[in-house]
């Protein structure tokens, strides 16, 4: 039994099996969804090829970041299962685009810990998510529009609620309130975007950083994520919009936004301002979201297949050559592509096409990436509340690892490990984890699931490690 | 182009590219080797990484007051990287500074008017100057001299990174390690000039600078020499504003004609000399001592090693750019020779009234040897049922452990005889069926291609001339629709649209492709039938018909539809046949380069051509992408990706053009480029296993190797040495 399954299992206990499978496999419906209890059928033969699903009730949405969580284990949820019944066949999440979203999390920590310019062209995590996303919309749009934007909502907003209860009056207790901007009026009116998040939501650039223990800027560090979900609250809002413009238009729709976000940023347009900055960052992942649309449509099935990976190269040296003649504020560090939007927004576009045209769909881990099962499916679960949580923790790490400079071993024979960047990433994970333990359970409550600590998949009992 | 294969189906796709390592090694080692010979020759010629921009200047809030208004030397080593510190040259001391060398023709003569006069100087030298002037740099330190670094390419640092910066302090260090066997502890920033010309760019560079160590060295006086100004101005400018008062003195001992400075020296040391001034190196000055320390054990032999390598690269790069260029005019030149000769041919067959002769009509035989093709052979014999010409089929089943047999026997076509063989190799089924045959005039293709209906006709329409033996149909890709499918569709457009009519032209038509050709019995039995002295019976039975006497001609309207391999593992097995079996071929057949008559003028012309284009340029071919690699990363990424796209778009233009001689649709060119980097990397990496196998193993067993369909094959490359 592998572990997606026995998610599933653990699914099946709260209600309503069909639907949690849904939930449960968003893109991986599209091997099998229907092909659940048919027996004649195995799953892997449907291959690429998209499956209805006949909804039956009240449908459970995949999560709020289109991270739809198996957070149950079978392990500590025992499913009574009669030894002499053999489970019932059932199809498995794309384990592909798992990876993806995982591979894509643990980019985003890595990058935000050292800065490293080369890492978002290595991997462009946020085009892929917001891929990965639009691909999950665009299945979930099969059903009214308006019932789905509400349960997308629904789960989307209280994990943030959750971040805006700590973070706010840590920020007030450290020296922010009505009149740091002078318009106290505003102050308040704005505050209202810590409820829907439509721009976003403020912060206080500089404090006192509680008695300098902290960087004064520890405010601004730690709501970075914040934009990701404003820019998701806006594509999924769009999305029944954008579904359609894919439909009819393709191509045209495709590469509209590539358009805008080049008029955008000619220099022609002033970017300043809260919407401005709601529109840029619309522009320049807009085309990843609505590539995974086009995905989930099988526009991809409907071309020869020699033309993405042909194309796809020269898009991406497209899109690097753009990086390096845009001129660069710190020349000793090199161009960033998060800080060139149109060559984040075209370099994104080529990664997309070549990860999607890719996608092979796997039912099952490859024998090796198979040990990686538990770290996926955790940070699949946990995707909102790592995203969220994990720069608090990393802004932490500064005050836990400061002391150890008045020590003297430490600074006498491990003086390499305190200067190393290294050091921080360390501490950073156990307080993530501290992170998931705490708020994590939002997600599950959001999603209307049983509430998990921290849910990391067992082996189901009698299973031997491989 | 397209001949027998048998893609082995059951081959594990998880398996795509299970070749081992080691095949790739060989091939992989030779490629970095030689990205990293021109890499160490471009150091040496700064041409690596060469960067001429100047950081133009900003505030300078950062930098600390006392560093502007203090001494030239800047001390931000160690613990003072927070609290820099600068040192001034003491009271009539001057330090004679010479930037941008060593270069082998000033430097010697300063260095031989210092020695004159008893001076010694600090020469800040950079690493490509240091790699080229290696004795220089000896004498320079012989003499007494104090030697700073000077970067290696001598690019503004403010606009570079922290990795740049290590690098250019290392390679130099390396450099000057491998020359003289001296690493140094004195750095000068290039375009630096007074300290109280620091700024919020170069501040860091320094800062930097001094925390890996180094002593920072700016100047008092810039003399201005390398503008030339007049030996008079040199002089003027060397002199101290206040007499008395130290100074450090900027002048240059490379980058162009420095007789001024020559011609400058002596006066302002006498000059100096005159006014009491002492003349000393930095350590001598602040009383530290050389900044200079020789070096041993590893660091010394690294050094040397660098330096090696570096002069073996220089040494070694003119004949092989010499080498490149001559492939290069001979490839551009066959481009050309293919867009001529592909017009006289198309000209020549469209030209109204054109014939072979009078319509053949008789009927012909048509051969497909099956090993395993239970997938195919019913499309295969269906499409063969079609024929618009009368045909007889022989299926000679060649020990099929699948149901081929069965299937053919099934489907029961008045046509088709089916004749069974305990499995024996391509040729003997193709000899088994000529003996068989009732007519005189043969058709052989592969078990996997489809015929459309006039395949035949048009195919046998030039026996018509008595003096023809053999000709080439029109093989194409059936399988498009992949990556590796329509990269192998451009291939087979253009080698049969272009490579094809040349040699029909030129009349040294290499191969028939098994997929589609049709042969007169006469000649196939003059030749002795198919031989299965090679692995590619195909080249080897058409060279043979060359040396008869035979003419062999391209029939571009007997169009044949075939599988191509779906995938790169059975694509290199594939070529691997081919290429191994072409040399094979062209081994046994080397006699005809003396023979007379059509032999010889095949030898003379057709093998050469064959030689060159598929047994040697494949070998080199991959240098233009390695050159490309080198020039982006490391010089021009502009001009070098203009010139590479130049060679594609020349590629391009003769690729559409086939397209268009053959009625395609020009749309699978999209993946051109790619499809051009593939397969140069492809075609090189099996030719050297080819040669390696020809070279060793392979030669003992020249006659031996016998060809049982797959197993043959799998035989010979498990022997592989590489």
């Amino acid at each position: 039994m592998t572990t997606a399954e026995s998610g599933r299992a653990g699914l099946e206990a709260d209600g309503d099996t069909t639907m949690a499978l849904r939930a449960v496999n968003s893109f991986a419906a599209q091997s099998g969804g229907a092909s659940r209890h048919d027996e004649r059928v195995p799953g892997h033969l449907y291959g690429r090829v998209s499956v209805p699903v006949q909804p039956s009730g009240p449908v459970d949405e995949p999560g709020p970041v289109d991270l739809p969580g198996p957070t149950s284990t079978s392990a500590s949820e025992p499913v009574p299962a009669p030894a002499f019944q053999a489970p019932p066949r059932k199809p498995g999440r794309d384990r592909y685009l798992d990876l993806l979203r995982a591979l894509a999390l643990v980019r985003v920590v890595i990058y935000h810990n050292f800065s490293w310019t080369w890492l978002p062209l290595i991997f462009p995590s946020m085009g892929v998510m917001f891929a990965l996303a639009g691909s999950l919309m665009a299945r979930s749009l099969s059903r009214p529009a308006l019932s789905v934007l509400r349960s997308r909502l629904r789960r989307l907003l209280p994990p943030m609620w959750m971040f805006g209860v700590v973070v706010l009056p840590l920020m007030m207790l450290d020296g922010w309130g009505p009149n740091s901007s002078g318009h106290p009026v505003w102050w308040w009116i704005h505050l209202a975007f810590w409820v829907l998040p439509v721009s976003t939501p403020p912060f206080a650039s500089h404090l006192a950083g509680f008695g300098g223990h902290v960087p004064d800027t520890w405010a601004q560090q730690i709501v970075v994520p914040l934009w990701y979900l404003r820019a998701y609250l806006w594509f999924m809002l769009l999305s029944p919009l954008m579904l359609k413009a894919v439909r009819r238009l393709p191509w045209v729709t495709l590469l509209l936004p590539l358009a805008l976000s080049a008029f955008l940023n000619s220099g022609l347009v002033d970017q300043s301002g809260r919407v401005m900055e709601t529109i840029t960052d619309f522009t320049t992942f807009a085309a990843c979201w609505l590539l995974g649309m086009a995905h989930h449509e099988g526009l991809f099935r409907r071309i020869p297949q020699y033309v993405v990976p042909s194309v796809a190269p020269l898009v991406l040296a497209f899109g690097y050559w753009w990086l390096q003649q845009a001129p660069v504020d710190q020349p000793r560090i090199g161009p960033d592509l998060e800080a060139v939007p149109l060559a984040q927004a075209i370099w994104s576009f080529g990664s997309v096409l070549l990860l999607l045209h890719l996608s092979p769909s796997w039912e099952k881990w490859p024998p090796r990436l198979e040990r990686f099962n538990g770290v996926v499916t955790l940070l699949n679960s946990r995707a909102v509340s790592l995203y969220l949580w994990h720069c608090l923790a990393l802004v932490l790490t500064e005050p836990l690892i400061a002391p150890l400079w008045n020590n003297d071993f430490f600074y006498t024979h491990l003086h390499w490990l305190l200067t190393s960047q290294w050091f921080p990433l360390l501490v950073a994970i156990p307080l993530i984890v501290l992170a998931l333990v705490l708020f994590g359970w939002v997600e599950d409550v959001a999603a209307k699931r049983r509430p998990r600590l921290f849910p990391y998949p067992r082996r189901p009992r009698g299973q031997r490690r491989k | 182009m397209s001949r027998h294969q048998r893609p082995r189906r059951a081959a594990p796709l998880s398996r795509r590219l299970a070749a081992p390592p080691l095949r790739f090694f060989l091939p992989l080692t030779v490629l970095v080797t030689l990205l990293a010979l021109l890499v160490l020759r471009g150091m040496a010629n700064n041409e690596v990484f060469h960067d001429e921009r100047v950081a133009v200047s900003v505030d300078k809030g950062t930098v600390p007051p006392g560093v502007l208004r203090g001494g030239p030397i800047v001390d931000a080593r160690g613990a003072r990287n927070d609290m820099p510190v600068s040192y001034t040259i003491p009271d009539k001391t001057v330090v004679l500074s010479f930037d941008d060398g060593p270069s082998s023709k000033w430097t010697p003569k300063i260095l031989k008017v210092l020695a004159d006069k008893h001076v010694h100087a600090d020469f800040f030298v950079t690493g490509s100057m240091v790699t080229r002037n290696p004795s220089t740099i000896r004498k320079i330190v012989a003499g007494g001299h104090e030697i700073g670094l000077h970067t290696f390419t001598h690019p503004d640092l403010a606009l570079q990174t922290g990795t740049r910066l290590s690098w250019e302090l290392g390679e130099t260090q390396l450099a000057l390690a491998g020359v003289a066997g001296i690493h140094t502890s004195l750095f000068r920033p290039p375009y630096s000039s007074t300290a109280d010309a620091l700024d919020d760019w170069s501040w860091p560079v320094t800062k930097e600078v001094g925390s890996d160590g180094y002593l920072v060295a700016f100047i008092n006086k810039d003399t201005d020499d390398w503008k030339r100004p007049g030996v008079n101005a040199i002089v003027k400018a060397a002199m101290p504003e206040l007499p008395g008062q130290g100074e450090m003195v900027l002048m240059h001992d490379a980058g162009g004609n420095r007789s001024q400075t020559l011609a400058a020296l002596p006066l302002i040391i006498d000059k100096l000399k005159a006014e009491g001034y002492s003349f000393k190196t930095i350590g001598e000055a602040l009383g530290t001592g050389s900044a200079d320390t020789r070096v041993t054990g590893y660091d010394l032999w690294a050094g040397k090693a660098f330096l090696w390598c570096t002069t073996f690269s220089v040494r070694l790069m003119p004949w092989l750019v010499a080498l490149l260029a001559l492939v290069g005019i001979a490839v551009f030149l066959r481009f050309a020779l293919m867009l001529l000769l592909s017009v006289v041919h198309v000209r020549r067959t469209r030209k109204r009234g054109f014939s072979w002769g009078s319509p053949v009509t008789e009927p012909v035989s048509v051969i497909v040897p099956a090993y395993n093709e239970q997938e195919c052979i019913t499309n295969t014999l269906l499409s063969l049922a079609r024929s618009d010409h009368p045909i007889e089929v022989i299926v000679v089943d060649d020990g099929s452990t699948d149901d081929t047999a069965a299937i053919v026997e099934g489907l029961d076509l008045p046509m088709v005889r089916l004749i069974r063989q305990p499995n024996s190799g391509k040729p003997a089924a193709l000899n088994t069926g000529v003996a068989a045959a009732s007519y005189d005039l043969i058709v052989m293709m592969d078990g996997d291609t489809v015929f459309e209906p006039s395949t035949v006709r048009e195919l046998v329409q030039p026996f018509a001339d008595p003096r023809i033996g053999a000709v080439a149909g029109n093989a194409k890709v059936g399988n498009r629709d992949t990556l590796i499918g329509a990269w192998q569709h451009i291939e087979y457009v253009m080698g049969f649209n272009l490579d094809r009519r040349m040699y029909d032209v030129l009349r040294c038509m290499p191969t028939i492709p098994g997929a589609v050709g049709g042969f007169r019995r006469t000649a196939l039995e003059q030749v002795g039938g198919m031989s299965d002295d090679t692995l590619a019976e195909d080249t080897d039975v058409t060279m043979a018909l060359h040396r008869g006497g035979w003419r062999i001609v391209y029939a571009e309207k007997a169009r044949a539809w075939t599988e191509a391999p779906g995938n790169l593992r059975q694509l290199w097995s594939q070529r691997y046949r081919w290429s191994y079996g072409t040399m094979q071929a062209m081994w046994k057949h080397r006699h005809a380069v003396l023979e007379r008559g059509a032999a010889g003028h095949f030898g003379r012309v057709g093998l050469p051509f064959v030689a060159v284009f598929m047994v040697l340029t494949p070998l080199l071919a991959p240098a233009i992408d390695v050159a490309m690699v080198y020039g982006v990363v490391f010089v021009d990424p502009y001009r070098t990706l203009g010139a590479w796209f130049g060679v594609m778009a020349a590629q391009a233009v003769l690729a559409w053009w086939s397209f268009h001689l053959d009625g395609e649709k020009a749309w699978h060119l999209i993946t051109l480029p790619l499809q051009q980097v593939v397969y140069r990397v492809l075609m090189y990496m099996v030719l050297l296993q080819s040669w390696i196998t020809a070279l060793t193993g392979g030669r003992l067993r020249w006659q031996k190797l016998r060809r049982t369909g797959e197993v043959g094959l799998d035989v010979t490359m498990g022997e592989m040495p590489s």
